[in-house]
């Protein structure tokens, strides 16, 4: 919402129309000498080597798959193989001009990009370097393994072998593999050659990609980010988001001078012309050419052409030219790289959607032979030299296959280790000690910052409230901790939908727009999978990233980025990655079915998520705090009940710095005849019920938040239900499939013996969020929980109840799914 | 007017529940839409029974002859036989008003309607109860045949209401009630064809004592139809068709006693939200809850048992979880009898029964004439007693017993059940000789 640009109707309401830039087609011109004279002959054959390199290992890996055996060694792989024969110019031909600062993430098919990547790479760096990143990686467990067995007699030679068994090591699931085993043959990857996460998930590398580009812009970083991509992935909707998103006309029209732009990104989409059996140009897909959308997403269409991915000269040339409209801030681009996979989407493809001929027609052009001739053609090699490549190749890869499939030499990581690198549990106070965060204002400056010194920081004086419009409320502690780290941590940014001018729709963000420049606080595109995307894409490549959804509801529109790519990438990297992503997202009310909804149980579900509701304005700030000095993903909730309540339980909200740990949950009151523990703004109306029931009955209760839902810490629950032996848990998530039953089960488990009554469940109805009108019906109220106690838990003498907590009620309702 | 216990429904559960909570000093209302004793006292089991025993005389004056005792020009006087039925029924009545007087039960007559907030709404007022008793019964579950809704054509309601013996009796279903009437016509002479659609009569009950008491049947004169589904009913037949193809039968009357469904409409039940199953029964857990709070439901309305008892149990069971007592139903001690000649009488599990919930069992069957009592007395019939046990605990899971007058000693396996008794404290239990029972001790012989 800047001020700066007027939308103006009159502008806005011309007639005209809107001419589009041309998208060329293969457009490159065969010109091997002047190729030469460029790269020279040594350049030139590497390529050849490298897409023989890729041909042999994708080869050895069907052998592996349909034969049990490579060159005489037995081996049963029972994992996947998306293998890219066919597709090695793409590969290469990309890799060959890239910089070790250019980044890459692919697809589940990108083992001839891991391999390409690495052999640019490590003729790129020097020896030094490469044998330092060898020995430092995974302190040197996979280097020990190729440097033990010798064999060669050069630095880079050492390097392709590391290469080769890193990544096979990866792909067979063994401790000394690129990733701990942890990835596999869709996941491997490896940072210190420029290789970034390959995804799974098609177009899931998109919007982390474009992470990763708006990491190195807004750090000021070298180096360019690559997508590589499937052609089927145009029809996913992050990869839309995701272009548009490093598209947004703010690069241009209001980041600072020096960072205008849009993101150094190529949305390289490998066109094989297959997403698993159904053909995209022609079946599944609007387009006839790919590079067509380009057009649609900005003026300049991108800069989209398709090259052709059968000659690796033609697709060098088309990267040095996109490199260089990038470098002048003409990003993002999309590349339509065609090629053709020989194979079928895995060895149990049968590839019955397309003929043999078509097959055959593709391998009459095969880019390795093709390019062999070129050479050959050319003087640079003859068929002495092209076969001892080959020979040296299968030498090479028949090593790194015996290392990598034996067990006693290349172990699998016991299995038990993985719940160690489920989180990487660090504390970073800042993600660039070297670097001043860049401020707009100093602290004291700030207009919100001076506003906040003259209200209460406790929400009770003399046993009395303070009122709204003087007491330090729950938004102004979400403020205090994201000022706090944006003070703190240069590469933290942060973004949403309405994050800057507007602060936010809950105003937790009002003050910070005067405090930082654009490209720290920007209002993002109304594209959830984008927005958790490229968090996650800007925290892998070293930021810190605090992103909001608004309501908790839109969390469906990012579910992939939520559950498979925040939650996994640590742990699918054997934490040699860092996840520093706090996702901030509001329970609603008032606004009905699709903005009123409390899903702690879907991200609790997942494994290598935080989740933490804090509910008092002590813990917002506490545990943001925590989670932005933490390096872990931590899903954030909150409730528009809670922006503006004061703080009730602590003394005050101190102005200095603090956290409160994940784990512990709070105990808002104690008692000694039933524990009630809730999840979020129901710890409210649970005490006005423990009041209800101490006045009424004289029963007493504990009551305790569980403002950090995972992890959790359960001893202080248990300790209480030992003591009391009952227990009602509640929260405003809907009662099935709500995190409480989770609670409520170990609780069970870890106090059974004491239970005087089974642990009772008041969660909101397992409907649709009525009107705000009658919303009493829908969420948990005190009277639910009075009854659910008098009738499942303990009677209360003359209690008359006005709900049905009935089990039979409960039986009905669940049959019926309601 | 405000109660503390409300009883919709004054059958077998309704006037026990009334009595037993008002005689632990509850306020109780009980509200009956027709007659004290619902089903049991006036349209089954007292009435069916009172004429059974009026067959039985009969039978037993025709064919006394192996006793030595010779009767010439026995009659039967059907309208007397009814007579006797309905001062039975009149007396038993007039006994349960008694007893609702007695313990200072309000009854109401009329029809009951539940409404929120613990009320019924009775002939257009409104009356409040914190908890209330829903035993409404059940009523004769008509199939949809052709021809179903002729005047000769009559459910287990109808037949009690005849005056005169129909010359071909067919009944369509031979379960319980099929079977009772089935058995009393034979006896005074009427032919009698049951028409059963599964392949064996009383099919809930042990495979072998419904062969036993198909037996029974078939030697009392009634000609029993397995595997035979009916096709529809004219003035004077009714065409079903089974293995041979399509049959017609004779028939003057016709008895439909395909079942039972219960009560549970017009109540204002749907508008509660109260749990119905999808057999109409009203859900209930083992106290007899249901899912509204302070509504109970017992007998047949629950759709389980079906058994005049198992509703007087049921009610019990509420009324003590209401005047505080912890009671649960236990269905597995729950006795069940057919009222014909010779007599069913069986509780708890059959091997089957036994064996689809994992236990392992021993089984042990022995005839009824090895019983010195019983052959003197039965010289005509057949029977056999059966029992079954866990094989490792030797814990008594089900006695099934066909012949004789059964019925009288089944209570005696009952409190054995109920007691979880094993084979060696059976075997502790001292029967009287001679009598009909020791078969229950001496059947243990036979397990293996």
């Amino acid at each position: 919402m800047p001020k700066s640009q007027i939308v103006e109707p009159t502008k806005e309401r011309q007639a005209g129309s809107i001419p589009f830039a041309e998208v060329p087609l293969n457009q490159y011109q065969n010109d091997l000498a002047k190729e030469k004279e460029t790269y020279g002959d040594d350049a030139l054959i590497g390529i050849y080597e490298d897409m023989l390199l890729i041909r042999e290992f994708e080869s050895m890996l069907q052998s592996i798959k349909t034969q049990g055996s490579y060159e005489g060694i037995e081996y049963d792989h029972k994992g996947p193989a998306h293998l890219s024969i066919g597709q090695e110019a793409s590969a290469v031909g990309q890799a060959f001009l890239l910089d070790v600062d250019d980044h890459i993430l692919g697809s589940h098919r990108s083992h001839g990009e891991i391999l390409a990547k690495g052999m640019s790479a490590i003729r790129k760096l020097d020896d030094d370097s490469l044998l330092t990143i060898m020995k430092e990686f995974l302190d040197g467990d996979c280097f020990r393994v190729v440097e033990k067995e010798g064999g060669s007699d050069d630095v880079k030679g050492l390097a392709r072998d590391f290469l080769l068994y890193g990544a096979l090591a990866e792909i067979f699931g063994r401790e000394n593999g690129f990733n701990r085993g942890l990835g596999g043959s869709m996941h491997a990857f490896f940072p210190p050659f420029g290789i970034l996460p390959n995804n799974a998930i098609v177009g899931g590398s998109a919007d982390i990609a474009t992470g990763a580009a708006l990491f190195k812009k807004v750090n000021r970083k070298n180096g360019l980010v690559i997508s590589n991509i499937g052609d089927a992935s145009m029809g996913c909707g992050p990869t839309w988001e995701a272009m548009n998103f490093a598209s947004m006309r703010q690069f241009h029209e209001l980041w600072d001078e020096s960072m205008r732009g849009g993101l150094p990104i190529i949305f390289n989409f490998m066109n094989n012309f297959y997403g698993m059996g159904g053909q995209t140009a022609g079946e599944t897909m609007a387009f006839d050419y790919l590079a067509r959308v380009g057009a649609g997403v900005n003026p300049d269409s991108m800069h989209a052409e398709r090259v052709d991915g059968y000659n690796p000269l033609a697709v060098a040339d088309a990267i040095r030219r996109k490199r260089d409209l990038i470098e002048k801030g003409e990003g993002p681009i999309l590349l339509e790289t065609i090629t053709y996979r020989y194979s079928g989407h895995s060895p149990s493809d049968a590839s019955s959607y397309r003929i043999k001929e078509e097959i055959e027609a593709w391998q009459s052009f095969d880019p390795i032979n093709a390019y062999a001739k070129e050479l050959t053609d050319a003087g640079l090699l003859n068929d002495d030299a092209i076969n001892s490549r080959k020979t040296d190749i299968v030498s090479a890869m028949t090593k790194a296959f015996r290392l990598a499939s034996d067990l006693e030499v290349s172990p699998r990581l016991p299995s038990e280790k993985i719940a160690g690198l489920m989180f990487s549990s660090r504390k970073r106070e800042t993600y660039d000690p070297n670097r001043e965060p860049e401020l707009l204002l100093s602290h004291d400056e700030n207009p919100r910052v001076q506003a906040l010194a003259k209200k209460s920081r406790a929400g009770i004086i003399d046993g009395k409230p303070v009122s709204k419009n003087k007491v330090f409320q729950y938004r102004d502690a979400i403020f205090e901790a994201a000022l706090h780290r944006f003070e703190t941590d240069p590469t933290m940014v942060a973004y949403g939908e309405e994050n800057r001018d507007w602060g936010g729709a809950f105003a937790c963000y009002r003050g910070l727009t005067e405090s930082l420049p654009y490209h720290r606080l920007f209002n993002s595109p109304i594209s959830e999978a984008a927005i958790v995307g490229t968090a996650c894409g800007y925290a892998l490549e070293g930021g810190r990233a605090l992103v909001e959804l608004m309501y908790c509801d839109f969390m469906g529109r990012a579910g992939d980025e939520i559950f498979n790519q925040l939650a996994k990438w640590q742990s699918m990297s054997a934490c040699i990655l860092e996840m520093p992503v706090t996702l901030r997202v509001s329970v609603g009310s008032k606004y009905g079915a699709q903005h009123s909804q409390d899903w702690c149980a879907l991200v609790n579900h997942i494994p290598g998520l935080k989740v933490v509701f804090p509910s008092t304005p002590y813990d917002a700030k506490g545990m943001l705090n925590t989670a932005l000095a933490g390096s872990d993903p931590v899903i954030f909730f909150e409730s528009q009940r809670l922006y503006d309540i004061g703080e009730l339980f602590e003394k005050e909200v101190p102005a200095e710095y603090y956290e409160v740990p994940f784990g512990p949950p709070a105990q808002r009151r104690v008692g000694k005849d039933v524990t009630i523990i809730t999840v979020g703004a129901t710890m409210y109306r649970a005490l006005e019920a423990a009041d209800i029931l101490e006045q009424k009955y004289g029963i007493t209760c504990d009551v305790f938040d569980c403002r950090s839902i995972s992890p959790l810490d359960y001893d202080p629950l248990v300790t209480s239900v030992r003591k009391t032996g009952k227990v009602l848990l509640s929260s405003d998530a809907c009662e099935r499939g709500s995190v409480l039953h989770d609670i409520a089960s170990k609780i069970s488990q870890l106090a059974f013996d004491d239970l005087d009554a089974p642990p009772v469940v008041v969660g909101s109805r397992n409907w649709i969020t009525p009107c705000a009108e009658v919303e009493s019906d829908f969420f948990p109220q005190p009277a639910w929980m009075i009854d659910a106690i008098h009738d499942r838990i303990m009677p209360l003498a003359g209690h008359q109840l006005s709900t049905n907590p009935t089990t039979g009620e409960l039986l009905k309702r669940q049959r019926e799914g309601v | 007017m405000k109660y503390d216990f409300a009883v919709i429904g004054a059958g077998p559960a309704g006037y026990i529940a009334a009595k037993k909570a008002a005689s632990a000093g509850k306020k109780v209302l009980l509200v009956e839409k027709s007659k004290l004793g619902g089903v049991c006292l006036n349209e089954g089991c007292v009435p069916s029974k009172t004429l059974l025993q009026a067959a039985k005389t009969y039978h037993h004056a025709k064919h006394g002859s192996i006793f030595g005792v010779n009767a010439e020009g026995v009659t039967f006087d059907y309208p007397k036989a009814h007579e006797h039925k309905n001062n039975v029924m009149n007396k038993m009545r007039d006994g349960i008003a008694g007893l609702m007087k007695k313990y200072k039960v309000d009854v109401i007559e009329g029809e009951a309607k539940l409404l929120p907030n613990s009320q019924v709404e009775i002939n257009g007022e409104t009356h409040e109860a914190t908890d209330i008793l829903l035993c409404t019964g059940s009523s004769p579950a008509i199939p949809p045949i052709p021809g179903v809704d002729l005047d000769h054509v009559v459910d287990s309601t109808g037949i009690l209401e005849r005056e005169s013996l129909p010359n071909h009796l067919v009944v369509v279903g031979g379960g319980v009630i099929g079977c009772e009437f089935a058995c009393m016509h034979a006896s005074v002479g009427v032919p009698v064809t049951v028409l059963e659609a599964m392949p064996e009569i009383c099919p809930n009950l042990d495979a072998e004592v419904s062969a036993g008491l198909r037996e029974g049947l078939t030697k009392k004169g009634v000609t029993i139809k397995l595997g035979a589904k009916v096709e529809s009913i004219s003035e004077d037949k009714v065409t079903y068709s089974d293995e041979s193809g399509s049959n017609e039968l004779e028939a003057d009357l016709v008895l439909v006693a395909t079942g039972r469904r219960p009560n549970t409409k017009n109540l204002g039940l749907e508008e509660l939200g109260l749990d119905i199953d999808n057999r109409g029964g009203v859900r209930v857990d083992a106290r007899g809850a249901t899912n509204i709070p302070g509504l109970w439901a017992a007998g047949d309305v629950t759709g389980q048992a079906w058994l005049a008892h198992a509703a007087s149990r049921m009610a019990e069971v509420v009324v003590n979880n209401i005047t505080g007592r912890k009671d649960h139903m236990r269905y597995d001690s729950m006795p069940a009898v057919v009222y014909t000649s010779p007599e069913v009488a069986v509780v708890g599990l059959t091997k089957e029964e036994a064996e689809e919930r994992g236990i392992k069992v021993k089984v042990g069957r022995i005839p009824m004439a090895i019983n010195a009592r019983y052959i003197a007395e039965n010289p005509d019939e057949t029977g056999f007693c059966k029992v079954v046990l866990e094989a490792d605990t030797r814990k008594l899971l089900g006695v099934h017993m066909v012949g004789g007058a059964c019925s009288e000693m089944i209570f005696g396996a009952t409190a054995m059940l109920e007691t979880e008794l094993r084979e060696e404290e059976i075997e502790e239990i001292v029967f009287p000789h001679p009598t009909t029972s020791e078969i229950i001790k001496d059947v243990f012989m036979a397990v293996r």
